[in-house]
Parts: C-alpha cells; structure tokens; sequence
C-alpha cells in the first residue's frame, strides 16, 4: 500500500465517523459541524501545506488537497479549505503566526465594501464582505483586500465583527460579516506580500473547490453504483440493463476526469507552474463534471434519492453549490478564453506542453 | 474506484522531453514551410516519403529495444511525439497502425524470426501494416468472427472476408484475427492471429470508399490462402487475449482526442479580431475540457512507463470517450460562433477543415470501440464492485 492510500485511509476514517444523515442533517442546520471539526483538529489534519515554523502542520498543497477530496466525499461541513488553504496561505506568507481554531476567509471584491483606515495608532475597519464561508464559527477571519494601489492582509478577531448568517445551498455557512469602525492592532493590517493577491486568493479557493467536487462525484458514483446493482425492477438489477449502464458508466467518466483534473491542479500550485491555467481547467471540468454528473445520479436513483432521509442530496446540494463558488465555470471560461485567444494557437500550444514557464 | 494510485502530480515531463518536443515542432516547421504537406484531420493522408523521414529521425517505435530498431524511450516521450504530429496534422497514417499496435504485438508475442523481419523495417517507416479484425456480420462482437485457418501441412489455409482494413491496399501485410477450432460455448477461445504479407496468392484486396469517394477502407477476401507456421502471431488458441492485451494504451493516446484540435487552432486564430463573451467563454470551455483529457491520457502513459502492464483498461475507455466527444465539439463550436460553410474544397483552410472534421465525426467515435461498447466496459467494471 502506498504512502497516499494509506493516509487516505486514515482521513478517511475520521470524516465517516460522520458522515451519517443525522449528523448531516445537523450541520446543515448550524452551518458546519463542531465535533467533526474538533476530531480533526486531533490530527493536525486542519493545517496541512502551512509551514510548521508558523504553526502549521507542513505538507504539500497535494497533500491537503487530498485531504480535501476526501472531505468533500463524504460530505465534511468544516473550514479545512479555509483555514489551510486559504487562511494559512495569506498569513504564512506575510510570516504571521496562524491563531488558534477555526478561520474564515473573505476576499473583498466586487460588491464588497471595505475600509481601512488609520486612527489613533491603530487600525479602524468599517464595511462588510460577502461571503466569507464559516465565519461565524471562526476563532477570526483572514481578508485579503485590494485598497488603493496595493493589497492588504488583515486578520480580524471573531470580537470585531457582526455576522449575518447565510449558507449555501447545501445549508454551508456562507456569512456576511460587517465591522463598524471597529480597531483592530496594528500587526492585523498588513501590506500583502507580491505572492498574495485578490487573483492568487481566487485561485486557491477554486482550486478547493474542485478539489472537493471530485470527492463529491466519487461519492455519488459509489452510491449510484451500489444502489443499481441492489435495485431490482423488472425482476432484474436495473445495473444489467443498458440504458442504465450507459448513464452509470458517463458518470464515472465525469468522476475520473474532476479528478485527473483537480489533483494535476494541485500538483501545479505546489509547483507554482503554470497554476492559474491549470485550476482553471480543474475549476471548468470539475464544474461540469458536478452538473453531468448530479443530474445522472438523480435520474439513476429514481424518486429514492430526492428524498431528505437518503444520503445522495448532501453530495448533490453540495455539487452544485460549489460548482458556483469561487467563480463559475462561465467566469473561469471568459478568463481563459480571453487568454487563449490573445496568446494566439502556437503560443497557447506551447504554454499547455509546457514549452513556455511561467516566470518564477 | 478510477486512478486509484495514479499520482497526477508526477505528470510534469521531464526537461530532456522538452528537448524532443522542440525536435518534432522544427522538423514540422520545416516541412510546412516547404509545402511538403498539407493539414488534413483524422490521422492525416498515408505519404510514404513522409513516413520514412519521421522513421529516419528515430521517432517509430521509439520505446522498443534497440536491436530492433528502437530507441528504448519512455511511453512519455511517444505521447510527446505522437502529441506534436497530430497537433499539427501531418500524414502520418502509413506508419501510424504499425507502430501503435503491430510493433507492440511483435514485441509481446512474436517470435524473434517474426519481430526481424518486420520490427526494423516498421520502425524506419518503410513497412506498413493492415488489419483484419471486423468482418461484414462481425463489429463490435468481435469474438464472433466467421474468418476461418484450417490446419495444412506446414501451415494454415485461411478463409474468409475482413472489412474497414485501413490502407490494406497499400500495406506490406496485416494481422488476420481468425478462428482456429470449431465456436465452442467460450466464443473467446479458439481464435488465433496470422500474419499474412501483401499481396499474396488468394488474397483479393477491394475498396471500400469513404463516403466522401475517398479510398482508405478495404475489404479483404481470403479465398484458402496458405499461411505459413512461421506466420503465427503468438500461441494458436490466444488470439482473443493477445488483440485485447494493449487496448489501454490504444485507447487511451492523443490520437483519441487530437484529430480537431489543428480546427480548434484555426478557431482561436480567427477569433482574435474580435472575440466577444460567448466566444471567449467557449474557447475557454473547450481549452479545458481538451486539458482535463490529455491529463488523464499523460496519466495512463505515465503509468505505462513507471510498470509494464498497468491495468487502467476501463480508464483508457472513458479516455476514448471523452476525447472522441470533444473532438465533435470543437467542429460544433465553429459552427456556432464562425458563419462558415464547411467545404471539401474550399479555399479557406478554416472552412475546409470544418468540412473534414464533419465528415470525419461518425467514423471516431466507433472505430477502436464504439461508445456504446466503451460505456459497457465501463459499467462492467462498476458491476463488480467500485
């Protein structure tokens, strides 16, 4: 057994534990779930790919993102992209030491509203983001903020802001958070590092949430596999008639290529070579794979599986939530489109063979 | 459950492989500026002088063993090679059976008199093959070939007839799928291949042309022709085992998923005066839809040259069945945003390749396995447990 199976093993053991439809069930209606969090706090399995000199736990960007994977397998309601990934990213590169417990992640962009400014000696914040995903289960929230000519890192404690709770279709907290001229010290606002940008900030986020959609189709290939092979109708398993082989068999194709995709994603942000390209890839193919494939694992299961007590909808709901999140295919589509197109088909040939490297 | 211990992270090529690819594009380059060929999609035109300049630089049989004319490379370096022929669409279809399937054949079941004769003469682009696996009443059923050998004195005398043998008509000889004993309750038993050298006596070659009236099928009659001992491919009984034995790597390679990509280029050329959203939302669709495929295709190559026989058969099926998909949404993609008409003759290459990648798009997704069949190999494997 390989050194990666094994520790998918061991990950995987940890998120079974709950991966139960109550305990789904009850997450989906608090936003996230404590318990599992707290078991993987245990294992140091929610600091993967954060430097160890800066609390983390080390390991690679692969690494954590097959934690990852695993993760959205089996249905895990926790902020182990946010906090790793994300969190642990902007702070490690500016060289602050990660805080104890859970972070959110924010990107302030688009209709966000944010101020910072300086008062008295110290920061003072006003404004809201929106999304920042589990913030109000967060010990604090790390933004990464284009202000004026440069970006900002800030790190704010979970005492320095109100939250609205929302969540996703999969009933994920996606909170907005509002600060009111609140002051935060002065090491909680600094100038980001050239490596940490709102793009770069993208990036990751899209990358986690392929990633995990091709953990969420692996799941429902499972289920959707098991349950024709036990289902009979017309005095056989509907697996031995074709039409449903068909369909079964387009499914997994989608499940292999979200995660051929997503994994070669990872390996290039580990690599920082040619990353953007490739999670866009990964983030295109990981959300059309979500689509196609939700949609065949319905129609496989019949009736059975739109019900609220049958696992399938906690892996669906979360498909198609973050087939969305961290932009959609049609917003990675426009960006790689419009790059394709000005670099023109014998550049762009060679950029996709490797012949021409991003400059390190 | 799919690529289990696949380790995408080890699919960046290795630096000398950069060294190769530069090598092929120059020669490429050269060879269009000199109007030596011109882009035709779906494998290209069969040009034999083409052919033996691809061999003379060492790029047949690239990963055999030297004593028979390989070069004992890695199944990285053909992807990288095969990758930049198709992209730029040059005719590589004389040398392009020989290498991918009867080299690996010979390599794996031939006999050491079989693999000199051929193995040299194949890989310096001099010797072509055909083959002879579908019959009129037998396609996709494959096992269910009539083709008969009976046992002669030193040899066999074959009967029967083969369809869709790609260039027999040109080919030094083909592979014949053919039953050896009597259909028994195993269909997959009793079978056998043989070697049969082109032409030979009782051996009637007649085409079958395209439906655009072009000549690259045959059919292939067999009227008691004597088949030498020698001209067994492997064991008698095992021809069932031994054509299904490479099917990863023959399912799985850029020639799956390539054969529109010199349209796409075209596409993304003349866009660029003036894309819109739904263009640039479309060629980002299709550039990573094309990536995601040639990742899980790098993937099986690599695994192919880390072990000998991965079994990643059901992999290398979706890789067939994705890639020959999106090789027809690219046709489509043009039709959408480009007001083109596809014309065979047309003096736009753009318009002109729209009319071969229409008229090809039937003939990918059935030949080497039909979607249908690939879908079914798939679901079995499901059937017996993810």
């Amino acid at each position: 057994m390989s050194d990666s199976t094994l520790l998918q093993d061991a990950v995987s053991r940890v998120f079974l534990d709950f991966y139960r439809n109550d305990r789904l069930n009850k997450a989906r209606q608090e936003g996230w779930c404590t318990e599992l969090w707290k078991a993987l706090e245990q294992t140091g399995m929610t600091l993967v790919s954060v430097p160890e000199s800066l609390g983390g736990s080390g390991g690679s960007v692969v690494e954590a993102a097959e934690i990852l994977r695993l993760s959205g397998k089996y249905c895990a309601a926790v902020p182990l992209a946010e906090t790793a990934l994300l969190a642990g990213w902007a702070l490690a590169a500016q060289g602050i030491a990660l805080p104890q417990g859970p972070l959110a992640f924010g990107i302030v962009q688009g209709r966000d509203q944010l101020r910072v400014d300086r008062n008295d000696g110290a920061w003072e914040i006003s404004g809201y983001v929106d999304p920042v995903p589990y913030a109000r289960h967060a010990s604090a929230v790390v933004l990464v903020a284009r202000i004026g000519a440069g970006s900002k890192v800030i790190c704010a404690p979970a005492s320095t802001y109100r939250v609205h709770p929302h969540a996703n279709l999969a009933g994920e907290a996606r909170d907005r958070i509002v600060f009111d001229e609140d002051a935060l010290d002065d090491w909680r606002v600094s100038d980001a590092e050239s490596s940490v940008t709102v793009e770069q900030a993208l990036q990751r986020g899209a990358l986690a949430r392929a990633v995990q959609m091709s953990g969420a189709l692996e799941r429902i290939l499972e289920m959707t596999t098991e349950y024709a092979r036990h289902r009979a109708q017309f005095g056989r398993p509907i697996i031995k008639f074709q039409a449903v082989q068909q369909e079964l068999a387009r499914l997994a194709g989608e499940a292999a290529i979200a995660k051929a995709s997503a994994m070669a994603a990872a390996a290039s942000v580990q690599a920082n070579d040619r990353a953007e390209m490739a999670v866009a890839f990964a983030k295109i193919r990981a959300g059309e794979a979500a689509q196609a494939g939700a949609s065949i694992a319905h129609q496989l299961h019949g009736a059975i599986g739109v019900t609220d007590e049958y696992l399938l909808h906690h892996s669906t709901l979360r498909l198609w939530a973050w087939r969305s999140e961290y932009g959609s295919e049609a917003v990675w589509a426009d960006k790689l489109g419009r790059h394709a197109l000005d670099r023109g088909s014998a550049k762009l040939w060679a950029e996709i063979t490797g012949s021409v490297r991003d400059p390190r | 459950m799919l690529f289990t211990s696949t380790d995408f992270s080890a699919l960046d090529l290795p630096e000398h492989l950069s060294q190769v690819r530069h090598e092929v594009r120059e020669f490429l380059h050269e060879e269009r500026r000199q109007g030596s060929f011109r882009v035709h999609l779906g494998h290209g035109e069969f040009d034999a002088e083409f052919s033996r300049k691809v061999g003379s630089r060492g790029w047949i049989g690239v990963t055999w063993p030297k004593k028979y004319g390989g070069r004992e490379a890695s199944y990285l370096e053909r992807f990288v090679i095969t990758e930049e022929l198709l992209a730029a669409a040059a005719p590589i279809s004389a040398h392009w059976i020989a290498d991918r399937q009867t080299g690996p054949s010979f390599l794996r079941f031939g006999t050491e008199a079989q693999r000199q004769k051929y193995l040299p003469a194949i890989a310096k682009g001099e010797c072509y093959f055909a083959i002879g696996m579908s019959e009129p009443n037998s396609g996709s059923d494959l096992a269910s070939v009539r083709t008969r050998a009976d046992k002669v004195s030193g040899g066999w005398k074959l009967s029967g007839q083969k369809v869709w043998s790609s260039w027999a008509h040109k080919a030094h000889a083909m592979f014949v799928l053919c039953r050896t004993s009597p259909l028994a309750e195993n269909k997959h038993e009793g079978l056998s291949q043989l070697i049969v050298d082109l032409p030979s006596p009782g051996v009637t070659i007649r085409p079958i042309n395209f439906l655009n009236n072009e000549h690259h099928f045959n059919e292939v009659f067999f009227d008691e022709a004597f088949v030498p001992d020698e001209m067994v491919l492997g064991e008698i009984g095992q021809g069932w085992r031994q054509v299904t034995s490479e099917l990863a790597l023959e399912r799985s390679g850029p020639e799956r998923y390539m054969n529109t990509l010199p349209l796409f280029f075209a596409l993304i050329d003349r866009l660029k005066t003036s894309p819109d959203r739904m263009a640039r939302v479309t060629v980002g669709t299709l550039l990573a839809r094309f990536a995601s495929v040639r990742v899980m295709s790098l993937a099986i190559a690599s695994e192919f040259s880390r072990e000998t026989s991965p079994n990643l058969a059901t992999e290398a099926a979706l890789v067939k069945d994705i890639g020959t998909h999106f090789e027809r949404e690219v046709t489509e993609a043009v039709k959408m945003l480009l007001d083109v008409t596809p014309g065979v003759d047309a003096d736009d290459e753009l318009e002109r390749l729209v009319g071969e990648a229409t008229i090809f798009a039937p003939i990918s997704t059935i030949r080497g396995g039909t979607t249908q069949i690939l879908r079914g190999i798939v679901a079995k494997r499901l059937e017996g447990g993810v």
